[in-house]
């Protein structure tokens, strides 16, 4: 069960990105964030991993506060929570294998990983990642060799390295086409139904959100102006989330 | 107001074509080029390039036969020798004198038509080089000399008067100016690699502080990127023998050493600023994505960072040490050491032919050293 | 199966034996063959050459982690041990060879602290003085007749109470004129012009200046008979600063170095491009490679730049310095020479990478060659030309730095002289002059360059 307080971010520069948010994910939720690019979505998220620092507000994951955690407790956090990215963020130059293994590095002992040594049972662990995601054969190809959708299943099966309670994936699909969009969610549902994770994604498009969301929370400068069902989210909702400028958006098409 | 503009462009085209050839014009009176003595230093010019384009690379195996002959100065000193019957021989006439008397000396039976160089062997083992001479086609040789005080016998053992001919055995092997080649150029490349090597490990550091994406955070940031970005500077703009001058002061002149540390600084900063450049490009995503999954700092760099920046330092690593392949080719001007002691030398000396061997084997080492490093960059990227 | 693997295990281990990398070879592991022979080949090359038989332990190491390598079917072992071995060789004779000695460094920090603390005292600028001086001429040893040491100009009066000096005795000079209460010097010219002692004293408030001195016997030390009576002359001199500051002649010889430094380079950058514009054109491949006529050519063209390329320009200096002598003129000779060479090679690749489209729309307008030239390609390749000559002035502009070493010429040709002279001040002068010049030229050609492409 996860948390969120009061949470408030303001960037140095003056920024405010969230701002008094409140919100409850139970164990086992796939639950999605709608909203225009800026309104808070990707600040959120890495609050909730600590990439970035709240101002304010508490966030606590089965009563743990994570906003408190810190050096090696923030670590043991973190690797309980795992993360998909817009743009893979894969080492691009480093092999699947090597990016894959890279998702355990927080169960480590931290001298022999530096030193590149793994032990067997891990590589069997990644291995059975892989496949599970469908890239077994890609183990020693080079992360850039692979196209945008396979460098996608790696990064999840970079999560699944961590085994995660939480996933939180931020706009999994937006640098994908819609068919491989698909596949990757399928791929997130099934992690959120077979291993019951709880799962926190933000997305674009309103068939997808309709598809795969059990619960929806719509942000807007950093300030939840929706929350409910997805079945709840019609046109003019849509429009009050995004603005007028959904009209111009991919979305708008498929309501 | 377009004309107006129009003109205000070819003005400052007129105005930059101007400042040009004024300083042209500055520079060719301070340079002063001296065509006339280029042209009329045309003979000097060719027969210094056909030495250098003929280098010394095989020899001639050669055999050294020495014919000797005792000469007691005073007379009396030891008792007059005997001169054989045949074979090759000197006579001396008269067989002793006194220091500044003249002799007659003949060779007989010697090769013909030979070089041979006459000496004198003293009675401490010294040798007092005399004249070069050949030999008739009877293989014989007449030559006048003047006793020398120098030559007198010491304790009853007189000087001995020496003919050494050298004689072309036919055998073609490597010229001794070639195995001193290379045996400079080995240290050359030696030089090279050791700076190479320094100047890498000193460069990763500086070039984390001097990237702007990992250092200039806060006030002590600044001021670290900063310094770190001057002191380079400051570095990269000396030619390394300038600064191995400064060594050389140091250790002394005549080590590769004092080169091998002014390789090494140079180096180190000039790595140091393409590394800070290549750490200024990582990509933050697999950092972030790393981070994540709760992995420590050093887990982080390791996974992370290493990975996207290895590449190019190895490139750019291998790179340098072509570089410095072709500095140390020079930097034994001032240093000492590598080929380029060994070519400052010969040149110094005036021995040309020896000084193009030195050039040759420079152009195939760079040659080979630009070639592989290419080579091998291509594959890492 | 099996007996298949261990059979074919046999052939390789003993193949690596023989050859290193041979039973890698046929396991198909073309990359770890090519290595391990690289490897084995070279450091036994250089043992050989360094003559010193223990060494041979390392490549004999690598020789047997070959085998062992042949032996494991089908993967290899962790190549990090062989690796480290071929380090250990080319380090350790590396070190040998380069006679690299850190603790020559540390042996020589008191020297090295003083070498660099003098230089830190830059010799740039001294403050502006006026002078004041006045001498006699007198005579040691005595004669029966010697003039009066006695001598009156604009005023300044010197003179010496004793008609003539001998060795070892006092003689009192004197002084009237000079400025009031000002450190003066006085020191002894023997005939030859040589000091032969100095002492420093203070004028009075009447400007009047008095020295009791012992006549030393160094006076004499140059005289080819010390009894023959010779002329000598004693000199008093003033000076005081008049406010502002001059360059002192360290630093008027570093403003000339860097004048003809910065000439040097400038003249050969210039020279250099425009010689390397041909060269260019003849050594680029689209250009060229029609019909074999010019492609021979372009070889020939290309071989030349690639040889003088690879010969530093300082050894193109000393040659031309025996040429034509010491000054400026060689190292413009032998700067230029190498801008030819590698400019030449960047401009043909400049001319390689031109796009076609352009040539093709203006030959399709009925343009004539000239005007395809005009209209076509120089629009393409001047700027990028520009951006390569002002990127070489830069490394010029270092070179000239150094070309003097050898007599070429500019601030290196000062630098080497001071160097041998110990003179560290003006050492340290000309490094600061020399960092100043290329760090803000560097800028400007970066800049220049910024707005070119």
């Amino acid at each position: 069960m996860l948390k969120v307080e009061h949470l408030t971010k303001v960037y140095p520069n003056g920024t405010v990105a969230l701002k008094d948010l409140s919100f409850e994910v139970p164990d086992g939720e796939f639950l999605v964030i709608i909203g225009l690019s800026g309104s808070g979505k990707s600040t959120l998220l890495r609050c909730i991993n600590r990439l970035i620092d709240p101002t304010e507000g508490k966030i606590t994951m089965d009563g743990i506060d994570i906003t408190a955690a810190k050096g090696a407790e923030l670590r043991h956090i973190r690797r309980q929570i795992g993360m998909i990215f817009q743009h893979f963020n894969l080492v691009k130059r480093s092999s699947v294998m090597t990016n894959v293994l890279s998702g355990r590095l927080g169960y480590l002992n931290s001298w022999s990983s530096t030193l590149g040594y793994f032990p067997h049972e891990e590589k069997e662990r990644a291995l059975a990642a892989m496949t599970r995601v469908g890239i077994a054969d890609k183990v020693h190809s080079r992360a850039d060799a692979l196209s945008g959708g396979q460098q996608q299943r790696v990064g999840i099966a970079r999560t699944l390295m961590q085994e995660p309670k939480l996933i939180l994936a931020d706009e999994p699909v937006a640098s994908l086409d819609p068919v491989l969009a698909h596949s990757i969610m399928q791929y997130i549902e099934k992690l959120n139904e077979e291993d019951n994770v709880s799962v926190i994604c933000s997305l674009h498009y309103l068939d997808l959100i309709q598809r795969y969301a059990e619960r929806v929370i719509g942000l807007k400068d950093g300030v939840k102006v929706f929350e409910g069902l997805p079945s709840e989210i019609n046109r003019a909702k849509f429009k009050e989330i995004y603005g007028e400028e959904a009209q111009d958006m991919r979305a708008t098409a498929l309501v | 107001m377009e004309t107006l503009k129009s003109l205000l462009h070819s003005l400052k085209r007129v105005l930059i074509i101007i400042a040009v050839i004024a300083l042209l014009v500055l520079s060719i009176r301070v340079t002063k080029p001296d065509l006339v003595k280029l042209v009329s230093s045309f003979p000097k010019a060719k027969s210094i390039m056909g030495q250098l384009l003929r280098p010394e690379i095989l020899g001639r195996e050669s055999e050294k036969i020495t014919v000797a002959q005792l000469v007691p100065v005073p007379c009396g000193s030891v008792a007059n020798p005997e001169v054989p019957a045949s074979g090759p021989r000197i006579t001396v006439d008269p067989p002793c004198g006194n220091p500044k008397d003249k002799v007659q000396v003949r060779g007989y039976e010697l090769p013909k038509n030979a070089e041979l160089s006459i000496r004198w062997i003293l009675p401490d083992g010294g040798l007092l080089s005399i004249k070069n001479a050949v030999t008739n086609a009877n293989g014989e040789l007449t030559e006048t000399m003047e006793l020398r005080p120098i030559t007198a016998a010491v304790d009853g053992k007189p000087a001995q008067l020496a003919f050494e001919i050298t004689l072309p055995e036919g055998k073609v092997v490597a010229s001794q100016t070639l195995k001193d080649v290379l045996d400079a150029m080995f240290v050359t490349i030696f030089m090279a690699l050791i700076a190479t090597t320094i100047g890498t490990i000193f460069a990763v550091p500086l070039s984390f502080l001097a990237a702007s994406n990992i250092t200039r955070k806060g006030w002590l940031g600044s001021a670290v990127y900063y310094i770190v970005r001057a002191f380079l500077n400051i570095i990269r703009s000396y030619e390394p023998l300038v600064l191995a001058t400064i060594f050389a002061m140091i250790v002394g002149f005549g080590s590769p050493f004092a080169g091998v540390i002014a390789l090494s600084i140079t180096t180190a900063a000039s790595l140091g600023k393409m590394f800070s450049e290549s750490v200024e490009g990582i990509d933050s995503g697999p950092i972030e994505a790393v981070t994540a999954t709760g992995a420590n700092k050093l887990q982080v760099v390791v996974y992370a960072v290493v990975p996207q920046i290895i590449p190019d330092f190895l490139s750019f690593t291998i790179y340098h040490w072509d570089i410095n392949v072709r500095i140390s080719t020079i930097i034994g001007f001032v240093g000492g050491g590598g080929i380029g002691y060994f070519l400052s030398q010969r040149i110094n000396t005036l021995q040309y032919s020896q000084s193009g061997t030195a050039l040759l084997a420079i152009i195939l080492v760079v040659w080979a050293l630009d070639f592989l490093s290419s080579e091998i960059r291509k594959q890492l990227v | 199966m099996k007996e298949k693997t261990s059979r074919s295990r046999l052939v390789s281990i003993f193949l690596s034996a023989l050859v290193p990398g041979l039973g890698q070879l046929i396991q198909k592991k073309y990359r770890a063959a090519i290595a391990i022979f690289l490897a084995v080949a070279t450091s036994i090359a250089v043992v050989a050459w360094y003559g010193k038989p223990a060494w041979y332990i390392l490549p004999a190491l690598i020789w047997l982690w070959n085998i062992w390598d042949a032996s494991s079917l089908p993967g290899g072992k962790n190549a990090v041990l062989p690796i480290l071995l071929w380090l250990l060789m080319a380090y350790g004779i590396g070190g040998q060879v380069t006679e690299f000695n850190l603790r020559a460094l540390v042996e020589n920090s008191k020297r090295s602290k003083d070498i660099v603390s003098a230089m830190f005292q830059l010799d740039f600028t001294q403050p502006k003085t006026e002078k004041k001086e006045g001498f006699t001429d007198i005579q040691s040893p005595c004669s029966a007749t010697p003039p009066v040491p006695d001598r009156t100009v604009n005023g300044v009066r010197v003179y010496v109470v004793e008609p003539c000096a001998t060795v070892n005795q006092t003689i009192t000079v004197k002084g009237e004129g000079f400025w009031p209460n000002t450190p003066t010097l006085i020191y002894w010219q023997n005939p030859i012009g040589g000091k032969a002692m100095d002492a420093q004293v203070k004028s009075d408030a009447q400007g009047n200046v008095s020295l009791e001195w012992v006549v030393s016997p160094y006076v004499h030390s140059t005289a080819p008979d010390p009894t023959v009576p010779q002329i000598h002359r004693i000199k008093v001199s003033q000076s005081r600063p008049i406010g502002g500051i001059e360059l002192s002649d360290v630093g008027g010889y570093v403003v000339q170095g860097i004048y003809e430094t910065l000439a040097l380079a400038f003249l050969s950058t210039i020279v250099g491009a425009l010689i390397a514009i041909p060269f260019g054109f003849l050594a680029a491949r689209n250009l060229m490679t029609g019909n074999p006529v010019t492609t021979a050519i372009f070889l020939v063209t290309r071989t030349i730049l690639n040889i003088v390329r690879s010969i530093e320009s300082l050894i193109i200096a000393i040659i031309f310095v025996i040429i034509v002598g010491l000054g400026p003129f060689p190292g413009m000779i032998a700067i230029t020479i190498h801008t030819v060479a590698a400019l030449g090679k960047l401009y043909s690749e400049v001319i390689e990478g031109i796009d076609s489209g352009p040539i093709d729309a203006v030959k399709a307008t009925g343009a004539s060659w000239p005007q395809v030239v005009r209209y076509a390609v120089i629009p393409q390749v001047v700027p990028t030309f520009t951006a390569l000559t002002i990127y070489r002035w830069d490394i010029n502009i270092r070179s000239s730095t150094i070309i003097g070493f050898v007599g070429g010429g500019g601030i290196g040709f000062f630098l080497w002289q001071w160097i041998v002279l110990q003179d560290y001040r003006a050492v340290g002068t000309a490094f600061v002059a020399i960092a100043v010049v290329v760090i803000i030229l560097d800028f400007f050609s970066a800049r220049i360059r910024e707005r070119l492409v």
